[in-house]
Parts: C-alpha cells; sequence; structure tokens
C-alpha cells in the first residue's frame, strides 16, 4: 500500500513545531481531503479552514511545498506528480499572522483592503432607485476581477510583500482597478492614488501572482494599468515612472537599453552615486560597460514605427 | 459587558443588507457576528441568479406574474400577502444593487441582463455569469467597509437568552481567544443561513451550514416552520454532489438517461428540463430506480448535455460550471456531457417569522431573515432565483425592522446574560478535558445517512419513523460524546460539537415534521401518500422545543389571490 506522509506546520499560539502524519493513497482525491481525514481519523486538534469545498469561498488557501493552492480544487494526485514525491509539506499562507495551525487572520489584510476605497463611487449617470446603463463591453472590463475570492493566494505568493510591508497585496490592487475601470465609478483617482502611494511602483514582476491564481486574474496586466493612470494622473517624477520613460526613451531612439544612463534616469545623480560600488562591481564581472553607448539596432526604423503605430492606435 | 443595539449573527447576503439598514440610524450601535470570515459566506456559492420581473428581456412579465409563479412553485403553501410584498418591491432591489456596484451581465441596451430558469414562465432571473451571489456578497462587503460597519469574525454564536418571551442578550464564543462572551442587545438579526449538513456529504452546502441560529433560536422557544420541506437541486455532480447551476437548464441544457431519452417529456412534457427542481429531482430519481440511469449505489447519475449551447455561449454564460466539472469530474461540458444527480440544496422552513414587514419573531426582539428563516415565501418548494432574492430583499427589511425594535427597547438584564455566558463557559471546560466516550463524527455521519437514505426525496412513514429512532439515539449518543482538542484558542473541534448538537436537533424536527404531513407537496413527497391534501394540510407545521420535549402544531396558510389548483408543467 502506497502511503502519503504530510508534515504539517502546527502551531498553538505560542509553540511551533512540525507534525508528519501518513494516509495511504487514494485515487482521484482533494488536498482537502486529505487534511479533512487527518482531522477527523488521527487528530481532531489539527486546525485549518474550509467551507464551500468548490473554490468560490475562498476558505481554504494553503502552502504546499512553499505555494498557496485552493486545497479543495487541488488534486493530490497532481500535486504528487509535480513533486514527484510521497511527501507534502503543508504551511499556512505566507505573509499573514498564523492565529493556529493552518489558520490565518484576515483582520490586517482587511483593514489596508481599505487604502484603495475598496467600493464603488457612483457617477451621477445612476442612482439608487435606478440602477446604471452598462454596456456589455464595459461589463467584461469588470468581469474578470469581480472573479477575486479574497482568497489570499497572491498575497501569499508575492515576492514584494515578503519585504515590503507598505506593498498592497495584489488582490487589493485588484480590487483598485476593478473600480477605476468600471463605467459607473466616478472616481477612479481614488482607488488609483492609494494603490500609488503603497509602493504600486514597487511591483517584481515575478509573476508568482497571476501563476497561482485560482481564478486566472490577470494581476500583473492590472498592475500596468494601474501606474500607466497613475501617471496619467501626473504622478510622473518618481522613480517608478522614470524608469518606464527611461525604457520608453532608449527603446524608441536606439531599440534598446542604455543600462548606464538608466539608473541615472531612474534615481538621479544622487541616489546612483550610492550605486558605485555595486556598479563597480557589475563592471569587473563583466556585467557592465560604462564607456559602451549602443548603437541603434538594425531595424530600428521598424521599432520606431511600432512606437507611432501603437500611439496613433491610442487616439 | 459587550452592549449593542443591534447585533446580527452571519454576515452573508441577509446579514450585511442587515447590516446596511440598521446602520441607517447613526446613533445605533451595530455589530456583526460571524463564524468565518463575511467573504466565505454561502451566498457566494449562488450561482445562476436573483429573480425579479424587471420586464427587461421579456416586456410582458410582470410582478404579477412573479408572484403566480412563486406561489405555484411552493405547491400553495406560500404566504400570499408576504410573495405579493416581496415580488413588488424585488426590482428596487436590483436597482439598488446596480447602484451598490454589482457586476451585473448586461443585455444590448446596457440593462441588467435576465435568463430563463426553473418554474418561471418569463425569463426574470438576472444573473452575473454563473457567479451571481458571488458578486453580491462582495458587493455587499465593500458597502459595509463603506459604512464602517463592525465586524466580529470568528465569532460563533452559542445561544439567545431569552426571558418571559422577550429578548435579553447572547453568548458568543470568540473563537481565536476560545473567550465566551455575554453580549447585551435591544435587537438581533439571526441570518445563519440553511442547514443542508444534516445530510453532511450528500447537499451542495458549505461544511458550516449547520443552522447554528435556528437552532438557538429553536432552543430559545420560537417555533420551526416547515422544516420537512427540503429542497434537492437537480444537478449536483454525480461525485461530490457539487452544484452546477440551475442556469445550465435555463440556458438551454438537456438530461438524458441511459437509453439516450430527453425523460423530462415523461414528467413536465410543456416545461421539459425547465420544470420546478422537485419536480426535476424526482424524475431523475425515478429514472435511476427503474434502471435508466448511468453507474449504480452512491455513483447513479443521469447526464446533463451542455454541448449544443457552444463553447462561446458556455464560457460567457457558465464559466465557473465548466471549471467546476472539469476540476471534480474531469469532465469538459463543452465537449461531453456530466454526470449529476440530486443533492440537498435549500431548507424552505426555518425560523417562524410572523412579520413580513420586519422579519420580526414570536420573540419580541428578535428578528431572522435568509435561509435560516421562514417567512414563508417558498412554500414547499422554492424556485430558482428566490433565493438570493430572498436573502438580500428581507436581510433589508430585517435590518430596517431590528432598527425600529432597537429604538423602541432598552438593554436586557446583564446577570441572566452573564448566567447563560458561565453555562457555556464551564461546557466549553469540560468538554476540553472529557477524553472518552463515543465518536462525534460517527454520529454526525449515522445522522446524515438516516436522513439521506429515510428522510430523502422519497419518504415513507416506515423509513422516516426509523430515521426519527436513529436521531433519538443519536442525541443520547451526542450527551457522551468528546472533542479531542484541550484547547483554549481556536477550538474548531469544540465548534464543531455545537454544530453537530445543532444538527440533531434539526433532523429531528425535519423527520416528526415529514412524519405528521401524510400528503404529496411540493419537495415533500410521500410515496404512502402520494396527492397533495389541501383539506387536511393546507397549513404550515409549527414544532417548539421545550427542554427536551418536541411539539408539533399547525399554523394557517395566508391565501389571497391564487387558490390552491393541481400543479401542472
Amino acid at each position: 500500500m502506497r502511503t502519503i506522509t504530510f508534515k504539517i506546520n502546527r502551531f498553538d499560539g505560542d509553540r511551533a513545531w512540525t507534525q508528519a502524519y501518513d494516509l495511504n493513497h487514494e485515487e482521484g482525491k482533494t488536498l482537502l481531503w486529505a487534511l479533512t481525514k487527518i482531522r477527523e481519523e488521527q487528530d481532531p486538534t489539527l486546525n485549518f479552514t474550509s467551507a464551500c469545498r468548490h473554490a468560490i469561498c475562498g476558505s481554504c488557501a494553503v502552502r504546499i511545498n512553499g505555494h498557496a493552492h485552493l486545497i479543495c480544487k487541488t488534486s493530490l494526485d497532481e500535486i504528487l506528480e509535480i513533486y514527484k514525491s510521497d511527501e507534502l509539506a503543508f504551511a499556512p499562507q505566507a505573509n499573514f499572522d498564523v492565529v493556529r495551525d493552518l489558520v490565518v487572520d484576515w483582520r490586517p489584510m482587511t483593514e489596508r483592503l481599505e487604502t484603495v476605497k475598496p467600493w464603488l463611487i457612483p457617477t451621477e449617470d445612476g442612482a439608487a432607485d435606478t440602477g446604471f446603463i452598462q454596456t456589455p463591453k464595459d461589463f467584461h472590463k469588470i468581469a474578470s476581477p469581480t472573479d477575486c475570492i479574497q482568497c489570499g493566494i497572491c498575497a501569499s505568493e508575492c515576492e514584494q510583500l515578503a519585504e515590503n510591508e507598505n506593498f498592497l497585496a495584489p488582490f487589493i490592487l485588484n480590487r483598485a482597478y476593478r473600480f477605476a475601470v468600471d463605467s459607473r465609478d466616478a472616481a477612479p483617482s481614488e482607488h488609483i492614488r492609494p494603490a500609488f502611494e503603497n509602493d504600486l511602483w514597487k511591483c517584481l514582476h515575478c509573476h508568482a501572482c497571476v501563476s497561482q491564481c485560482p481564478k486566472g486574474i490577470r494581476l500583473d496586466r492590472e498592475i500596468a494599468y494601474l501606474r500607466q493612470e497613475s501617471m496619467k494622473m501626473g504622478e510622473v517624477d518618481n522613480a517608478g515612472a522614470r524608469h518606464a520613460y527611461a525604457f520608453h526613451d532608449d527603446v524608441q531612439s536606439k531599440g534598446r537599453l542604455n543600462e548606464t544612463t538608466l539608473p541615472l534616469k531612474t534615481e538621479g545623480m544622487l541616489k546612483t552615486m550610492r550605486r558605485i560600488p555595486f556598479a563597480l562591481r557589475m563592471v569587473r564581472t563583466g556585467k557592465l560597460n560604462p564607456l559602451h553607448f549602443p548603437k541603434a539596432v538594425n531595424g530600428i526604423d521598424g521599432v520606431r514605427r511600432i512606437y507611432a503605430k501603437v500611439k496613433g492606435g491610442k487616439k | 459587558m459587550l452592549q449593542y443595539d443591534v447585533v446580527i449573527v452571519g454576515a452573508g447576503g441577509a446579514g450585511m443588507n442587515a447590516a446596511l439598514s440598521a446602520s441607517k440610524d447613526s446613533n445605533l450601535r451595530v455589530a456583526v457576528l460571524s463564524k468565518i470570515y463575511p467573504t466565505r459566506s454561502h451566498t457566494g456559492a449562488a450561482q445562476g441568479g436573483i429573480n425579479a420581473a424587471m420586464g427587461f428581456r421579456d416586456p410582458t412579465d410582470s410582478i404579477d406574474k412573479h408572484f403566480r409563479d412563486t406561489v405555484k412553485g411552493s405547491d400553495f403553501l406560500a404566504d400570499q400577502d408576504a410573495v405579493e410584498f416581496f415580488t413588488t418591491y424585488m426590482p428596487d432591489i436590483i436597482r439598488e444593487l446596480d447602484y451598490y456596484g454589482v457586476p451585473f451581465s448586461r443585455d444590448e441596451q446596457g440593462r441588467v441582463a435576465q435568463r430563463p430558469f426553473g418554474g418561471a414562465s418569463s425569463p426574470r432571473t438576472c444573473y452575473s455569469a454563473d457567479k451571481t451571489g458571488h458578486v453580491i456578497l462582495h458587493t455587499l462587503f465593500e458597502q459595509c467597509l463603506k459604512n464602517g460597519v463592525k465586524f466580529f469574525d470568528d465569532w460563533c454564536l452559542l445561544s439567545l437568552v431569552v426571558e418571559n418571551g422577550k429578548l435579553e442578550g447572547l453568548v458568543a464564543m470568540d473563537m481565536r481567544s476560545g473567550e465566551i462572551h455575554p453580549i447585551l442587545a435591544k435587537s438581533v438579526v439571526i441570518a445563519t443561513g440553511g442547514f443542508g449538513r444534516i445530510y453532511w456529504s450528500r447537499t451542495t452546502n458549505a461544511f458550516n451550514m449547520t443552522g447554528d441560529g435556528t437552532a438557538a433560536c429553536f432552543e430559545a422557544g420560537i417555533p420551526l416552520k416547515d422544516p420537512e420541506f427540503v429542497q434537492f437541486h437537480p444537478t449536483g455532480l454525480a461525485g461530490t454532489g457539487i452544484l452546477m447551476s440551475e442556469a445550465c437548464r435555463g440556458e438551454g441544457g438537456y438530461l438524458y438517461n441511459n437509453k439516450g431519452d430527453r425523460f423530462m417529456s415523461e414528467y413536465a412534457p410543456s416545461k421539459m428540463e425547465l420544470a420546478p427542481r422537485d419536480v426535476v429531482s424526482r424524475s431523475i430519481e425515478l429514472e435511476i430506480r427503474a434502471g435508466r440511469g448511468f453507474g449504480e449505489g452512491m455513483t447513479a447519475h443521469v447526464l446533463m448535455d451542455l454541448r449544443h449551447l457552444g463553447k462561446e455561449k458556455i464560457m460567457e454564460r457558465l464559466p465557473q460550471v465548466r471549471e467546476l466539472a472539469l476540476d471534480f469530474e474531469s469532465v469538459d461540458i463543452i465537449k461531453e456531457p456530466v454526470g449529476v444527480r440530486a443533492s440537498c440544496h435549500y431548507m424552505m422552513g426555518g425560523i417562524h417569522v410572523q412579520d413580513y414587514k420586519t422579519c420580526a419573531t414570536p420573540v419580541e426582539g428578535i428578528h431572522a431573515a435568509g435561509e435560516c428563516s421562514c417567512v414563508s415565501i417558498h412554500g414547499a418548494n422554492r424556485l430558482g432565483g428566490n433565493s438570493v432574492a430572498d436573502v438580500v430583499f428581507f436581510g433589508k427589511y430585517a435590518g430596517l425592522g431590528a432598527k425600529e425594535t432597537a429604538q423602541n427597547r432598552s438593554l436586557g438584564n446583564p446577570s441572566l446574560v452573564s448566567a447563560a455566558a458561565n453555562e457555556w463557559m464551564s461546557k466549553f471546560s469540560r468538554m476540553r478535558t472529557k477524553t472518552t466516550g463515543n465518536n462525534l463524527f460517527e454520529i454526525r455521519n449515522r445522522m446524515a445517512e438516516a436522513m439521506w437514505y429515510n428522510v430523502g426525496i422519497f419518504r415513507t412513514e416506515k423509513n422516516m419513523v426509523q430515521a426519527l429512532e436513529t436521531i433519538n439515539e443519536l442525541l443520547e449518543a451526542y450527551q457522551d460524546t468528546f472533542i479531542g482538542d484541550s484547547s483554549v484558542k481556536y477550538n474548531t473541534a469544540f465548534i464543531h460539537y455545537v454544530e453537530v448538537g445543532n444538527l440533531l436537533k434539526l433532523a429531528k424536527a425535519v423527520a416528526m415534521g415529514a412524519i405528521a404531513r401524510k400528503e404529496s407537496r411540493g419537495s415533500h413527497s410521500r410515496e404512502d401518500y402520494t396527492e397533495r391534501n389541501d383539506a387536511e394540510f393546507l397549513k404550515h407545521t409549527l414544532i417548539h422545543k421545550e427542554g427536551d420535549l418536541y411539539r408539533l402544531d399547525y399554523s394557517p396558510v395566508k391565501i389571497t389571490k391564487y387558490q390552491p389548483e393541481a400543479r401542472a408543467y
């Protein structure tokens, strides 16, 4: 009989430990089945949260071998196949405070959520006794972002959030986006500005959130949109926006980046000076040649035509 | 001691809308207790839509048609004054939800989109793809955040304190700290959802749908109304019972038996797959019994075929359903039919509400709304799309009712509420240290088995009496069970112990009501009394709990416009 070992991070409020449980393998089961079976047949003190068991309530996100999953819809066999191992490590979601075992505290995240005014600021086109007219096209803009079940998986996966408490979890940025693009919302900037003020530009583009989101929400594109909108709101004098402009300008003029001037354009002379030791190390290892000012790439005309086309298309 | 003017128990659609209504008086202190984080609530699992006679898709639709369909769907057991109130003002609720920001699907003119649903004579179910409940739940949560509603997440209701028919307060556990709190309140709204978990694994319900508020009201002297009416949703996934939205049939899905026949032609020749849920569920079970299903035993099923809708329509209107079939049955409904079978879905019965305009119960100070309550607008069978509607609609009026109640009452007696809390504290400490006794999960599973096999879709006296005996034995066994967790903090084993106790009491009431109702009406289908019997049973069941005694009596049905007639589809 094949045995699967579940090594689970336990925590009782004071003490933390890892506990291993063995289950006989059964085909076609979910990870939630496994935790439920352990709780009901081996250890009633094991705590985790789950409710709907069909991926709509968002209660049951847990980290397995480091990555967060909704355990109700995640197949045990698929996970075993991915890791090619009959031993799995279960841990509570990262970037949350743990209440007990696999249960996390949502209160601090809810407080952070409130910073983006996560509610509709209605335009004068609608009223409580008439509702709104919204085109199917405008509805489609909010269809995917309102799929969010607030399971917190994106927050658990987020590399920026792990280092920077000021950053807003991706699902919070999603909520800001959801209202910013809603044709019924009168004040997109009220949702976008708080995102901007909370290190919006610090997202690393690592796509960890997107790859694990159980609803396939394109958080990366939403973040890009929020950044563009913040620039349109006049927030252009900051490292993030300057960095984006540097990319834009370099590629437009040469078809490639100039890595020597990039930090100057992004952070200015003073901050860049502080990076000199780092730059010297890069020079030493051949990563950077400060004397190299790249020429325009072959086909630069094509690049410029793309720019013209994109800009023309926007008009 | 915690003191609030209005305490709302449950943070689903009904509870949150009640909180928004009650908060309209800014002088009142309003708090919402929820055993889970608000957006985890089961309202979010509602898929297909919310009924309101907007007349967008079908200009001939009317409030009166919605009224008539609901009464006919209820097999004439609904109270018609309440149904008329509900159907008349539902369109206002849709406009209000739109204004709150609910992302409704839209028609070409930009109005809220509507689709056909079972038992409806016009397409009037407003929707957001197939996640209508989800988006409404999240929108109400957003509105609560906007209005600064005070939430107590991970707080579980233990009991209501009532003296001489009047509310004094309530007792609840803060699960994170393990502290048990007496809470004084001038009024409460119970909005804790249904108790489909009496069938444990044969239900579309979430794990936590254990009727905590219903059981607390039952204990506090409020009768349970019509508990025997249990809705079995025809299209649960064959293997897991997970819900495949009624929108599947609404959008044009077919049901096939193993002969390749659309068998609904035998049972509801005019409505076919769009007959109401009770009719379709029974038809599926009869096909399986006659050997025309697929598979055997617990996995027996019929097939639902959506392929003819085409990929585009499925992706636009039923994206979640497609995901669920893929994730849980490895079936892509664009390419193949999926196995479905009836699964317990909804409780028509519940806390006896005696004033539909305020959702007040017989106990002064206690209001109830949503699935936990019984107004009754659903009677013996609820129509699809009337549940999210009920939740949001009566949540609003219960909140307004509780606001008015609180404005006219003072806080209760602290020593009574403290005494009740102390009893729970002793019980908690006793259960934490008790290490032997009957296995709680076995008690729960035996209850579910007895209910599924004997008080399920088809019922007979003999089987139900047997189920009742089993439940009585289990209530006895429950007195000597143990939880196996000595922790104070976040002791879900103790919470589950409370939940199973609640389920047992409610299961007993379901069985009692079902045995006494010697007729077939709506979802209550008896093989020994196959006809509806208006002469004797056109009345609501009321079950009272007086200590350990369960007493049954009846109350009249309010009939205003539609006299009972044969119910054919």
